[in-house]
């Protein structure tokens, strides 16, 4: 186990392995010329991600990125059609809009900061959006729930996958001898399952809307499913 | 099970990966692509080829066993300089395959060395101040530059995995790392596309340009990303026109109809 104490006798060994660099980076800056300051503030640090889990993340970025701003536009095409007929749902559809608006603006952040590349087909995924949204509320406001049901089972399903692998595959050595999460792969999680909920809260509230009384239930929720699905494996990758 | 995730083939550059926040890992021995750091002796004989030898002969082998014997390393170690790349009929040598990517790589990461990466946005330097940038560290191998965009070019595994990915990677540390605005949708593909086009057009000039000290290709790069930038205030406004005509008449008809 890598002790802080036995950190600037190996210091100069360098020796071949993963943890070498983790040794070299927390030795204090001065060596030994702080004299009579028994306490060196050592930063704790964690060991590199490998390539595999800086690509799974990448990848998640990409596609909630591109999931949330589907979910955005769907709300914006049932808004646009059932503001008018059906002024009664009008604020809940706007309360999870600008939950949905809150989601995009925080992966849009996290995608420019972490410089990951957005979905190449962003332009579809707004059209597609907005023509689902719309279509599914043009044909009825219990199809815009039900849509809203599909849409957010397939997401929270699919949030709760990247939890799980999050949860499992990013424990990294820290120079202190611990082990675990870096704080940005926790604060992730943390938006994850904070995100997970609002969407789930959005399938209470479409179910509790009637989304169930859709005429043709199955046929609506199984092909949004489908299509969702689809487009989930894109994103992930184009 | 992560390894799934590990793309097999670099794609022309479009297979990324996160970038993680540097302040929570230790400093990475390496300088990826390459598969060697500051410290490693691959470092010295190259970055010594690109200052002292490639000025004198050019980019061929003769500048990197040049370098090997000023700095006093056995003539062997140039199978170790190119021992990360496959043998290609189109290329001489892998050692010199190698100089090209160190050429490219270490450029690009003394372009952003400098820039913390907390800097404030209006601290930043301009796009056009990075472009200059990158292209004055061209200078001192300025009369051989027509050669090194020959070997750059040449269709085959080495343009698709090392010059076309260190193109776009170039571009997108340009606009990361200057005040310009980035965007989350696919703007982002079309400005670092512009910008990638400014370069090489640049590039392309400077290989050409007879000027004292190369001030008509920085006038060029300055004019050409001028005109690329306009190209895309052309295309926003022309959206932003078609979607107040859409609000418009989707207004003038909902009116209408209430009217009966």
């Amino acid at each position: 186990m890598l002790r802080l104490s036995s950190v600037s006798k190996v210091y100069h060994v360098r020796p071949f392995s993963v943890l070498s660099s983790l040794k070299a980076s927390t030795a204090p800056k001065g060596g030994n010329s702080h004299k009579g300051n028994g306490s060196h503030h050592v930063e704790v640090k964690c060991e590199n991600m490998d390539e595999a889990q800086r690509a799974y993340l990448d990848r998640v970025i990409r596609v909630d990125q591109a999931g949330e701003l589907g979910a955005n536009y769907i709300y914006a095409g049932q808004i646009f059609i059932l503001s008018e007929k059906h002024p009664n749902l009008k604020p809940i559809l706007n309360h999870m809009w600008e939950q949905e608006i809150h989601h995009h603006n925080t992966f849009n952040t996290l995608q420019l900061k972490h410089r990951v590349r957005p979905s190449l087909i962003t332009p579809f995924w707004k059209a597609g959006a907005f023509i689902m949204g719309s279509g599914t509320a043009f044909i009825s406001p219990e199809a815009a729930m039900a849509c809203t049901e599909a849409v957010e089972t397939v997401i929270g399903g699919h949030y709760n996958e990247q939890l799980r692998c999050l949860n499992n595959q990013y424990d990294l050595k820290r120079t202190d001898g611990s082990e675990g999460q870096s704080d940005e792969v926790k604060s992730l999680m943390s938006v994850i399952k904070q995100f997970r909920d609002d969407e789930l809260e959005h399938l209470d509230t479409a179910i509790a809307h009637d989304s169930r009384k859709a005429v043709p239930y199955i046929l609506l929720t199984e092909g949004i499913k489908a299509v969702c699905r689809t487009a989930i494996w894109t994103a992930e990758r184009y | 099970m992560l390894k799934n995730f590990v793309p097999k083939r670099t794609a022309f550059g479009l297979t990324r990966f996160y970038h993680p926040n540097p302040k929570e890992y230790v400093p990475q021995l390496t300088l990826p692509p390459l598969l060697y750091g500051k410290d490693s002796k691959q470092y010295k004989i190259l970055s010594h080829s690109l200052d002292v030898s490639v000025p004198e002969f050019g980019f061929n082998e003769r500048a990197i066993v040049n370098s090997i014997n000023l700095l006093g390393y056995p003539s062997s170690i140039l199978s170790v300089i190119g021992s990360s790349n496959t043998p290609s009929f189109l290329h001489s040598s892998t050692a010199l395959m190698e100089l090209l990517k160190f050429n490219l790589v270490a450029k690009r990461y003394q372009l952003s060395e400098d820039i913390p990466l907390d800097t404030p946005v209006e601290e930043l330097p301009s796009l056009e101040d990075l472009l200059i940038k990158r292209l004055k560290m061209d200078v001192p191998i300025g009369p051989h530059l027509s050669q090194l965009i020959a070997q750059l070019s040449i269709p085959g595994p080495f343009l698709t995995d090392t010059s076309l990915p260190e193109l776009h990677r170039l571009a997108d540390d340009m606009i990361y790392f200057s005040s310009e605005k980035d965007h989350p949708d696919f703007a982002w593909y079309a400005k670092r596309m512009g910008v990638s086009t400014a370069y090489m057009s640049s590039k392309l000039f400077m290989a050409q340009d007879r000027s004292p000290g190369y001030v008509d290709t920085f006038e060029f790069a300055k004019d050409k990303l001028k005109r690329i930038m306009k190209l895309g205030d052309y295309y926003n406004n022309a959206e932003e026109y078609a979607w107040y005509v859409l609000m418009n008449s989707i207004n003038m008809a909902k009116s209408k109809a209430a009217r009966g």
